[in-house]
């Protein structure tokens, strides 16, 4: 069972669910379908910019590593693992 | 409400209420808080300044806080403006000014930006308080915890400096010393505080706490005479206080205080992390994150900056650069600021000094420019970097024969 953890800010994209466990296996990107295809294209609008790459105040980390410094769309999510959502803010 | 009229999104321009929001609803962009300027314009008078406290509530109209009793706090800001005629001689310039924010009350200019979001945190209510901090915060956040009496939690790299780890304890906060980098302890206190409901000072409160980092501009503009100089160095860690600069420049500049040319606005980090200079750097001015920062500079090893796209933006906008010296000129950078004006400053004012000797050498600052720098911390929380460089003393036997021998028979005086 894969674990996504939503900041409250970001849960406005899953209409305020924040924390969703889900059967999956697949890469990070495919992922996101499956969760577009439960909480409408309105997620996709959220989380992804024109482009179709992650909105740069979207930070994704799987297991705690920031998707960015793997795969980004491409790495492949474990069975078990967790998926944070977060707002990009770090530092003072 | 005081003045404000409500937060603003920095990326779409979409516009809320002065509420508890963490970032837009809408793109999830940065929010900045908004003011009735037109009403501040009434009150905020340069005659009536000058008979106002000296500290950072002086400027409260441009300040999002409503209730008097925030001024019951630590106090901090009207930090001296000091000019650095021995290192303007040493750097062969004609005017540098160091804007000495190791003397407020946690010793760094964090309390500025605390005593913002602490004083929001009492409006609001909220039953702790905390951060995720590289040092110099996690010390600001707990001291004014204590003096508002709320519980304090703060997150931060096991692996700090010893003094930057030993004050939030002393200050009574509860430490929790993350195995990881910065961005690591970022990343679990904001799940922590989320699920919790605590008001984290530099997350959560965000937009109201970057506010606090706007009267370090407003007191150089004071202090220099209503004036802007005609360049600010600033470190940068998030970029944060760089774009709380700039903001507070534009108030003024909308309040009719200030017109024709702004001032250069120059961001500086250590080379070992240096995400936003490498964006500045780039065409598409992104910044490059750091997986793992790599330099003594503890409070600027923020490999991934929230701020630092903006950051990059306004240092194009206003004609600035950005540099990043490494850790050896940054050491130089504090020993010349100490021994040329005495002023003890943590790593992160050696970059700004490193920065202002390489920009004089290849001309990116001109010897007739009037320069200020942002020295945001105290030296003392950083012994550590300065083992290599002075080792342990000899002690020297209480005899006159020693002393001379130690002096190499040099009579002084």
């Amino acid at each position: 069972m894969v674990k996504l953890v939503l900041a409250s800010p970001i849960a406005v994209a899953t209409q305020g669910q924040r924390e969703i466990n889900v059967e999956f296996e697949g890469t990070l990107g495919q992922l996101f379908d499956v969760l577009t295809n439960a909480y409408g294209p309105q997620f996709r609008q959220r989380i992804f910019d024109g482009s179709g790459s992650l909105k740069r105040f979207v930070n994704v980390y799987i297991n705690g590593e920031d998707a960015r410094y793997l795969q980004g769309l491409e790495t492949v999510v474990a069975r078990d693992a967790t998926i944070d959502l977060l707002p990009a803010i770090a530092g003072g | 409400m005081g003045y404000v009229r409500g937060l603003r999104c920095r990326e779409c321009g979409s516009e809320y209420p002065p509420v508890r929001l963490t970032v837009c609803e809408q793109c999830f962009g940065p929010l900045e808080v908004s003011y009735e300027l037109a009403a501040v314009r009434e009150s905020f008078r340069r005659d009536a300044l000058s008979s106002r406290p000296r500290d950072l509530w002086r400027y409260r109209e441009l300040l999002p806080v409503f209730d008097g009793s925030a001024e019951d706090g630590l106090r901090p800001g009207f930090t001296p403006l000091r000019r650095g005629r021995n290192l303007e001689e040493a750097l062969g310039l004609r005017e540098i000014w160091i804007k000495d924010d190791t003397v407020n009350p946690t010793y760094s200019f964090k309390d500025r930006p605390v005593a913002v979001a602490v004083a929001k945190a009492r409006e609001w209510g909220l039953t702790a308080i905390g951060c995720a901090s590289t040092g110099n915060l996690a010390a600001a956040t707990a001291a004014a915890a204590a003096k508002a009496r709320l519980p304090c939690y703060v997150f931060a790299p096991a692996a700090l400096e010893a003094t930057k780890l030993l004050l939030p304890r002393l200050y009574g906060a509860t430490l929790v010393p993350v195995d990881g980098t910065y961005d690591d302890a970022n990343r679990v206190a904001l799940l922590a505080a989320d699920a919790r409901g605590w008001g984290f000072v530099n997350i959560n409160l965000r937009p109201y706490y970057a506010e606090g980092s706007k009267t370090l501009l407003y007191e150089t503009w004071e202090q220099l005479g209503f004036d802007l100089p005609d360049v600010i160095v600033t470190p940068l860690g998030s970029g944060l206080l760089l774009t709380s600069i700039d903001k507070a420049i534009r108030e003024l500049r909308e309040l009719g205080e200030i017109d024709g040319e702004t001032a250069r606005l120059v961001g500086t980090q250590p080379q070992g992390c240096a995400p936003i200079v490498r964006g500045f750097e780039s065409p598409d001015g992104r910044p490059r994150p750091v997986k793992k920062p790599d330099t003594i500079v503890e409070s600027l090893a923020i490999g991934d900056p929230a701020s630092g796209t903006e950051a990059v933006q306004i240092m194009r906008r206003t004609r600035g650069f950005a540099d990043a010296p490494t850790d050896a000129e940054i050491l130089e950078g504090l020993e010349l600021l100490a021994r040329t004006e005495g002023v003890f400053s943590e790593p992160a004012g050696g970059t700004t000094v490193a920065t202002l000797k390489r920009a004089r050498a290849d001309g990116r600052i001109d010897r007739d420019e009037r320069v200020v720098l942002l020295i945001t911390g105290n030296g003392l929380k950083a012994p550590g970097v300065w083992a290599d460089r002075y080792p342990e003393i000899t002690p020297v036997p209480p005899t006159s024969a020693a002393v001379d021998a130690f002096l190499g028979g040099t009579r002084h005086g």
